[in-house]
């Protein structure tokens, strides 16, 4: 028994840790990157210690500390016996490095430029801008700009150059000087206060429940019913034709659409006649918009019902059928008392699954409206994607994308519990009651 | 004898073999990877890398050193997707050695790393590259080092069919007198949507086309903020974002669908549809850049000179306003890598890239602006009367974006509010106001609200 359950355990390894990687691991790190400022300018990795003149004037504003953040800046190349023996060891000609001695030795300069230009003049030229910059580089006694992974580096570094700090300086340079990424819960003070996080939320739910109502459940059902009671042939043919969009590849697809609606298109060239100036009538106005959105969305999304239901109806022992019809039962009756109290588990199963792929779904609205006109359309899995990945700005917000996603999936847990007190998940699990 | 011969023909033809090997094994070889945004005419940003590649290795064999260069590309279309793709490669360290892109990537792909300085790895003292335009070199640089070595500039002017304007009351002197006009203020942006209305009054343009803005998302619309006084960053390099020169921005877009001169789902048009039809004389105004020319004269068949008039974009008309025009040079960067030899080759290759005569390739084929002052020595450039009139009209008023890490973000703000605005969906109020607090919100202290 106690081999047999660790057998079990074994052969649903591979299967755990795939969900572990794949389902798991995802939802938990937007849940730390939704606590981060993580963006392009941060990078993804981890940042540096930089001296430079933002993180200075940081230093100055948020610490009053003037004085410090001039002398840091200060850029400063001197010749000196270090960086003569650095130049040696990095490969320099010994006579470059005995004229650069004799005649330049304690000379100090403000940037590498000039370094490279007194270089360049030696009679004993090193080869090559390579070698150049490489022995000019030696000669640096400044941080200015310089990279450093540790904020013990930067401060060994500025010690090094004979600039003593304090402790609270110490503290101060190493927080402002970082350019990475840190935790903080601002995204989400962020999100609240922002008007436009209502806006998107309120599109979400409106984009949501119209295409799932009108279309991914209640045109899947009318679709459903419809084939059931039609001969198998056209039945057949009709759930085909209900399948093609789905099966089309979605570029496509919306292309198609948008050839219909542009202002030179189809709709345009045929209502023109009819005194309706040409326009582009996908985007004219919101209402249009929402329309070709829930439309383009819901012709997609309702043949996955379609075929759920169908074969749910199916399922329903025939007897049923014939026994409601000797009592004189009509189409009406039969689908108000037999067929939808029977389609109660694949309708909680469809409208939990599809409000859980429209909440996530925005890839079919990007493509027709991209949130247009003017964010009308814009609901939160397309703004989350925009912040978080794509914009033409290229400011990746990964951290504000994160927290947006991060809603998104609360969103949908608590979605899926309501659903499930709803339709009394627990009353359809139960096993049934003539058998006990 | 016979056989001799025989195996002396073996001996020397093992030997070269054996001398072949040798080489081979002497033999530097090295992948560069090149990515850009290019359009069709826009093949010279990696042809020029090309190039440079072949001159360099014929250098090092001169040198003696037996280098062989081999340079990977990839082309991109879409800004978007082109910086999404150059992010995330540097974060998982596949970024390729050269990318070309905007000048204003500099100042967050620098932050993050993902790039390196690339006076690190270049002379900026000789030819070609201290030859290059010091205002470009300026677009390049971001915390007082040089970053990038400019491809290419352009800027966006304003754009008038001739025609139309002669139609409603201008003479051939005024037009030819236009563009100073513009330049001192006396035409203004008033103008524009006066004159538009006129054409679609008169039964010249359709309803709605008398004034055709770029139709998608970009840099061009903070001309308008510009032409109502707005600036871009203060002093000390924080971003700025003036209220009021916002506000008279977006106001001038609701003006243009109110008037009925510009229709208010004009964004989201189709990029061949918008060139089509201005081409075609089927628009009286519109704005775009100095490189659609190519495309115009090229794809679209237009006599540019013949039917078209440029200014600069017209200022706002009030009191802090002014005519200008946008530059966005696109810049070659060095992408930070474990490889420090290929770092330097990418900067040499950068540098033979940017002389004049291959340059001057870019420049007149995608009807860019050169970057360098003997570029104007160069025939084929000198020979182009686009190149030469757009450069003396629009480029000593050009302004360029800030290097400023937050200025993508920015962007997208200001982006956002003028669609809200123009589509209606925001009193121009309420867009601005919506603009200011999400900025507020994100970027704190490194915005300055005036």
């Amino acid at each position: 028994m106690g081999n047999s359950r660790h057998l079990g355990l074994m052969l649903l390894a591979p299967a755990g840790i795939f969900v572990i990687l794949f389902f798991l691991a995802p939802v938990v790190l937007t849940a730390v990157f939704g606590f981060t400022n993580m963006s392009t300018a941060t990078g993804i990795s981890g940042g540096a210690y930089v001296v430079s003149d933002s993180t200075m004037l940081a230093l100055k504003e948020r610490y009053g500390e003037q004085e410090l953040a001039e002398r840091l800046l200060r850029k400063s190349y001197v010749i000196d016996e270090a960086g003569l023996q650095a130049a040696l060891e990095g490969g320099a000609a010994r006579p470059t490095v005995e004229e650069l001695r004799e005649k330049y030795l304690g000379a100090s300069f403000g940037s590498r430029r000039e370094v490279e230009r007194l270089l360049k003049k030696l009679y004993n030229r090193p080869a090559g801008i390579r070698q150049i910059k490489k022995i000019a580089a030696g000669f640096e006694r400044s941080v200015v700009n310089v990279r450093y992974d540790t904020p013990e580096a930067l401060l060994a570094a500025i010690e090094g150059y004979g600039i003593t700090l304090t402790e609270a300086q110490k503290e101060a340079l190493a927080e402002v000087s970082y350019t990475g990424w840190v935790f903080t819960a601002q995204n989400f003070k962020t999100m609240v206060e922002l008007p436009d996080t209502w806006r998107t939320m309120a599109n979400t739910l409106f984009y949501v429940f119209t295409t799932l109502i009108l279309f991914n459940t209640g045109f899947a059902l009318v679709l459903a019913i419809a084939t059931h009671y039609m001969p198998d042939r056209p039945a057949g043919f009709f759930r085909s034709v209900w399948l093609l969009p789905r099966i089309t590849p979605p570029v496509l697809y919306v292309l198609m659409w948008k050839w219909l609606a542009w202002d030179n298109g189809f709709l345009a060239t045929i209502l023109e006649p009819m005194g309706f100036a040409p326009r582009n009538w996908l985007l004219d106005t919101p209402a249009n918009a929402w329309t070709f959105i829930i439309l383009i969305n819901g012709f997609v999304g309702a043949s996955m019902g379609m075929l759920i239901f169908s074969s749910a109806i199916k399922a329903i022992p025939q007897p049923l059928f014939y026994a409601s019809e000797v009592d004189g039962a009509s189409r009406w009756q039969q689908i108000r008392h037999i067929i939808l109290p029977q389609l109660r588990w694949p309708i909680l199963f469809i409208t939990s699954y599809q409000t859980l792929s429209l909440l996530t779904s925005f890839e079919y609205i990007l493509l027709a409206t991209n949130g247009g006109p003017g964010g009308a359309t814009e609901v939160w899995a397309l703004a989350t994607y925009m912040k978080a990945l794509n914009n033409y700005g290229g400011a990746l917000q990964y951290g504000y994308g994160a927290a947006m996603s991060l809603v998104l999936v609360v969103i949908g847990v608590a979605l899926s519990l309501v659903y499930l007190r709803m339709f009394n998940f627990k009353a359809l699990t139960e096993s049934p009651k003539i058998e006990q | 004898m016979r056989h001799c011969r025989k195996t002396l023909a073996a001996l020397a033809a093992s030997s070269m073999l054996a001398a072949g090997a040798g080489t081979a094994l002497a033999q530097q070889e090295v992948t560069i990877s090149v990515w850009a945004i290019a359009g069709s005419t826009e093949n010279y940003r990696i042809d020029a890398i090309k190039m440079a590649a072949d001159i360099l290795e014929r250098e090092y064999a001169i040198r003696g050193e037996d280098l062989k260069i081999n340079i990977e590309s990839k082309t991109f279309t879409q800004w978007s997707e082109y910086k999404q793709a150059v992010t995330l490669a540097g974060e998982a360290g596949t970024a390729p050695n050269i990318v070309v892109s905007s000048h204003t990537d500099i100042a967050p792909w620098a932050q993050a790393g993902i790039i390196v300085p690339v006076e690190d790895y270049v002379d900026l003292d000789a030819w070609p590259l201290n030859d290059i335009y010091p205002n470009l070199v300026e677009i390049a640089s971001y915390q007082g080092q040089v970053w990038a070595i400019p491809q290419d500039t352009e800027s966006r002017p304003f754009f008038f069919w001739n025609d139309y304007m002669k139609a409603i009351g201008y003479s051939d002197e005024d037009l030819a007198g236009l563009a100073d006009k513009v330049r001192a203020g006396e035409y203004t942006l008033q103008n524009v949507l006066e004159d538009a209305k006129k054409m679609q009054d008169a039964g010249l343009v359709e309803p709605g086309k008398g004034f055709w803005p770029r139709p998608s998302n970009g840099g061009d619309f903070w001309q308008f903020y510009m032409s109502y006084g707005g600036e871009f960053a203060t002093d000390d390099g924080r971003l700025l974002f003036d209220r009021e020169a916002m506000k008279g921005a977006y106001q001038f877009f609701v003006d243009a669908v109110n008037l009925g001169v510009t229709r208010k789902n004009h964004l989201g048009t189709p990029w061949d549809q918008w060139h089509g039809a201005l081409t075609s004389g089927q628009v009286g105004m519109w704005h775009g850049g100095t490189w659609q020319y190519s495309e115009w004269t090229g794809k679209y068949g237009l006599d540019f000179f013949k039917n078209v008039t440029f200014t600069l974009i017209p200022s706002g008309g009030n009191e802090r306003g002014r005519a200008n025009t946008l530059t966005h040079p696109l810049v070659y960067m060095i992408t930070r890598q474990d490889n420090e030899d290929e770092m330097v080759i990418s900067g040499e290759l950068i540098t033979i890239a940017s002389e004049p005569r291959i340059n001057a390739l870019h420049a007149i084929k995608s009807a860019h602006l050169g970057i360098t002052r003997s570029e104007e020595k160069v025939s084929l450039y000198a020979d182009d009367r686009w190149t030469r009139e757009a450069t003396e009209v629009l480029l000593p008023f050009a302004t360029a974006a800030p290097n400023n890490p937050n200025f993508g973000q920015y962007f997208e703000v200001m982006m956002s509010g003028l669609q809200a605005a123009w589509t209606g969906q925001k009193t121009v109020e309420q867009a601005v106001a919506d603009a200011e607090k999400e900025l507020k919100a994100a970027l704190g202290d490194k915005i300055v609200i005036r």
